[in-house]
């Protein structure tokens, strides 16, 4: 990249309104990391509000979601990561927050995170807080998931708007990969 | 029983349980990666407390900053135990003690005494 590109680069970011952008391995010990970052810079534009402590949730909550479920592992060249890797832009804009991340699942479960999205996408603000309660309260428990299965739902819950998302194909897997985009409002 | 304190971590809440006194003390943080994995242990200390514990006064102060869904999971089955300990002829006394800005864990201390009444409860504001 040079000057003039990474000159473009910021000016984008900036008028983004992005506050902390990440891309690449994660893992607990780097969530734990983004978080106080991201804790300070919530505090110095808005001191501790109600929204950004959902800010706070809805990104703790997606990006162990991708420590829990990323699958492939997929660094974009064809090598297998060691570690679950993804990104994700937290920012202001409209006086709005907003969460973006990005990582890789198996092609095999996107119809099934569909689904699961879609019905949360079609829900109103209080179905939203009444599933969380009901599932926060049954010990039922999805195969697929590793922790609570409650990620997408605290999300939701947490968002001033519908959750966003997008599952895109990655060319060169044989259709075996797919990356998953998600976005959250406050 | 021993007491028990687990010092806070960045993603780990302080844990002070002094059984001795029947004073138990949860505050900080809770997003463990693997919140199974951390509380499973303080749990099971609390059954063998509960389980020998009777026509006693028992303090619980709760003061978490933040908690992940799967902690908030789990506590709710920690204020269970505690909501069946009561029959035992035992009173919990639960403060909960958080920002009233904080409407997440506001409300979630509200469902807890709505769902177990015999909780005495007591929402405690923090600044």
């Amino acid at each position: 990249m040079n000057i003039e590109i990474f000159r473009g680069y910021r000016q984008f970011v900036t008028e983004q309104g992005v506050l902390f952008y990440y891309d690449g391995y994660l893992s607990q010990p780097i969530i734990t990391a983004m978080s106080e970052t991201l804790r300070g810079k919530l505090e110095i534009e808005d001191r501790a509000n109600r929204a950004t402590r959902k800010v706070f949730s809805a990104f703790i909550e997606m990006m162990q979601n991708i420590v829990h479920y990323a699958d492939g592992r997929w660094v974009g060249d064809n090598s297998a990561a060691p570690a679950p890797y993804g990104n994700v832009a937290v920012g202001r804009k409209n006086d709005r927050y907003y969460i973006v991340s990005g990582n890789t699942v198996a092609t095999s479960h996107v119809e099934r995170l569909q689904s699961k999205l879609e019905a949360i996408r079609a829900m109103t603000v209080e179905e939203i807080k009444a599933e969380y309660k009901r599932k926060l309260r049954t010990d039922e428990q999805d195969e697929n998931s590793k922790g609570a299965g409650l990620g997408f739902l605290t999300v939701a819950r947490d968002t001033s708007a519908p959750i966003e998302f997008l599952f895109e194909p990655i060319t060169g897997t044989g259709n075996a990969l797919s990356f998953f985009y998600l976005k959250a409002t406050v | 029983m021993d007491d028990l304190f687990i010092a806070a971590e960045r993603d780990k809440p302080e844990v002070d349980f002094k059984f001795s006194q029947h004073h138990l003390r949860l505050s900080g943080e809770s997003f463990p990666e693997n919140a199974m994995a951390f509380y499973g242990p303080l749990v099971a200390a609390l059954m063998d407390y509960l389980g020998q514990t009777k026509d006693t006064n028992i303090t619980v102060d709760i003061e978490l900053r933040y908690f992940n869904s799967s902690s908030t999971k789990i506590l709710l089955n920690v204020f269970r135990m505690f909501d069946q300990a009561s029959t035992s002829g035992n009173t919990v006394i639960l403060n909960w003690r958080c920002d009233p800005e904080d409407d997440t864990i506001a409300e979630f201390g509200n469902d807890i005494a709505n769902d177990f009444i015999t909780l005495k409860y007591n929402a405690v504001a923090t600044v």
